[in-house]
C-alpha cells in the first residue's frame, strides 16, 4: 500500500490549463468537475495531513474540513495564487489548528501502518519485509519531530514542492524554509542514527 | 567555536541537491575548508537528506467520505449542504478497526456520530428531511455529569457539564463559537471554555441561559489561556432561557 513519492506524485497532477477548466466548472456546480478536483488532490493532502496529525481517525476528519473548506472556498477563488498552494494553504492552516485546539493523547504511525499490513494477508518477501520495516522506522523518527519541523520535511520529500512553493504554503520567507529544513533534517539524522544499517 | 555564517548553512542543502547558485558555490567551498562546524553539519544534513528522500508516501482508501460525497451531490443543485450518510459512514470509519485502535475507535465513534447529529441539525428536524437518524443515536448517558469547579480532576474524554452562558463570541473567520460556561452570574468562580466547532452547526444558547453541555474535555495548555474546555461541544441542553 505504499509507493514511492515520485510514482504517486506524477500521478495526480493536473496541469494550469486543465485546473482553470476544473475550477470554472466546479464554480459552475458541476459535480463531476467536484469529483476531478477532489481525486486530484486528496492524495497529496492526505500524505500532508496524515504525518502531520499522525492518528487516522483525525486525519479523516481533519481531511474531510479540508475538503469542505475547499469546495466552499472555490466559489470564490481568483487564481490570485496557484490553486495547489492555495489548497496546500488550506490543509496547512487545517493541521495547525488541529494541534492548537485538539491536544489528544498521540496514537503512534504504527497504528495506521499496521492496518495496512493487516489488511494484506499474503505472504511478504524478505525484502519486501525489510521495506515495511524501513518505512516504519522513518516514519516514525518523523512523527517525533515537532509538528512545524514535520510539516516542512513532508511538503519538501514526500509532497516535492519547491522552497518557494513550501515558502507560500506556509506564509514565510523560502530562508526560513531553509533554516528550518536544516533543524529538520538534522534532528532526523540523529533519531536515526542507530537505525543507520536498517536503512 | 561557533560559526555566523547563517546565510551560508542554508545553502548547504541546495548544495548537496546540486541546485546552488555558481557564486554562493564558490563562497560556500571555500568557507568548508575553513569551518569544521559546517562541514559537519555537511555531513549530517547529506545524511538526513538522504533518509528524507526514502519516506514513503501513504495511500489513501478508495471511498469518499460521506460529507464530500453529499457535497458533490449536492453541488448540482444549488447550495452544498452536508446530508446525512450513516451507512458509509459507518463503514468508513470500520476500515479503521484495527486492533490496535478498536478502543479508542469506540469511544470516537460515539463523538463522530454526535458530530454528524450536530450538523444535521437543520436537516434531521427540517421538512427536507431525509435521515433516519434520531436524537436518540447519540447516548448522552455515556457523557460523564461533572461540575465546572471538578474538571481539573476529571480524566474522561467526554463530559456533560452545566452553568451559565456568558462571553458568547463568533470566530467568522474560524466558523466557530465560543462560550463561556460559569456556576455563578454574580460571583467569580470556575468557568470552562466551550468551542462549537466548524463545520458543525449548532445554534449558539443565549447569553445568561443556563445549559448542559455534551463534548469533549480538554485543558488548553497555552500560555495565555490555561484554561478547561468542552471543544468540540457535541450537544447542548437548555434548562433555563
Ligand atoms: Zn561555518
Amino acid at each position: 500500500m505504499i509507493q514511492r513519492p515520485e510514482l504517486a506524485n506524477n500521478k495526480c497532477a493536473v496541469d494550469r490549463e486543465q485546473e482553470r477548466h476544473l475550477v470554472f466548472a466546479v464554480q459552475r456546480g458541476d459535480p463531476e468537475a467536484f469529483r476531478e478536483l477532489y481525486d486530484a488532490y486528496r492524495e497529496r493532502i492526505y500524505n500532508l495531513v496524515t504525518y502531520s496529525i499522525g492518528d487516522p481517525l483525525q486525519t479523516q476528519d481533519v481531511l474531510q474540513t479540508i475538503f469542505l473548506k475547499v469546495f466552499r472556498g472555490l466559489r470564490g477563488f481568483r487564481f490570485q495564487s496557484s490553486l495547489s498552494t492555495w489548497i496546500y494553504r488550506i490543509a496547512h492552516n487545517e493541521c495547525q489548528n488541529y494541534h492548537r485546539a485538539w491536544r489528544a493523547p498521540h496514537v503512534p504511525l504504527e497504528a495506521i501502518l499496521g492496518s495496512h499490513h493487516e489488511i494484506d494477508t499474503r505472504p511478504v518477501s524478505h525484502e519486501q519485509h525489510a521495506r515495511q520495516e524501513r518505512d516504519v522506522i522513518l516514519q516514525q523518527a518523523l512523527m517525533q519531530l515537532p509538528f512545524k519541523m514535520r510539516e516542512v520535511v513532508v511538503l519538501k520529500y514526500v509532497e516535492g514542492l519547491s522552497y518557494d512553493e513550501i515558502g507560500r504554503v506556509l506564509g514565510c520567507a523560502p530562508g526560513t524554509v531553509a533554516s528550518r529544513l536544516n533543524r529538520a533534517l538534522t534532528e532526523l539524522e540523529e533519531r536515526l542514527r542507530p537505525f543507520k544499517r536498517l536503512l | 567555536m561557533s560559526c555566523w555564517h547563517f546565510s551560508l548553512r542554508r545553502k548547504l542543502l541546495p548544495y548537496i541537491e546540486g541546485e546552488i547558485h555558481e557564486k554562493d558555490l564558490k563562497r560556500l567551498e571555500r568557507h568548508l575548508l575553513d569551518c569544521g562546524l559546517c562541514r559537519d553539519l555537511l555531513l549530517r544534513l547529506r545524511a538526513g537528506h538522504q533518509m528524507a528522500q526514502k519516506l514513503a508516501h501513504q495511500v489513501p482508501g478508495g471511498d469518499y467520505p460521506p460529507e464530500i460525497e453529499a457535497m458533490m451531490a449536492a453541488a448540482g443543485e444549488g447550495t452544498p449542504r452536508p446530508r446525512m450518510r450513516v451507512q458509509a459512514w459507518h463503514d468508513w470509519v470500520e476500515r479503521f478497526a484495527t486492533p490496535g485502535v478498536l478502543g479508542v475507535l469506540t469511544a470516537v465513534l460515539v463523538a463522530q456520530l454526535a458530530l454528524l447529529v450536530a450538523s444535521n441539525r437543520d436537516v434531521l428536524f427540517g421538512q427536507k428531511s431525509a435521515a433516519t437518524i434520531k436524537t436518540s443515536d447519540l447516548d448522552l448517558n455515556d457523557f460523564h455529569v461533572l461540575d465546572i469547579a471538578d474538571l481539573k480532576l476529571n480524566t474522561e474524554p467526554h463530559i456533560a457539564t452545566e452553568g451559565y452562558v456568558t462571553d458568547v463570541h463568533t470566530d467568522k473567520e474560524e466558523g466557530t463559537v465560543a462560550f463561556k460556561l460559569v456556576e455563578s452570574q454574580s460571583a467569580p468562580g470556575p468557568f470552562v471554555v466551550c468551542e462549537i466547532m466548524s463545520p458543525i452547526k449548532m445554534a449558539a444558547p443565549r447569553d445568561g441561559s443556563y445549559v448542559r453541555v455534551y463534548g469533549v474535555s480538554r485543558y488548553d495548555a497555552q500560555t495565555d489561556r490555561k484554561w478547561y474546555e468542552v471543544n468540540p461541544v457535541l450537544d447542548i441542553a437548555v434548562l433555563k432561557h
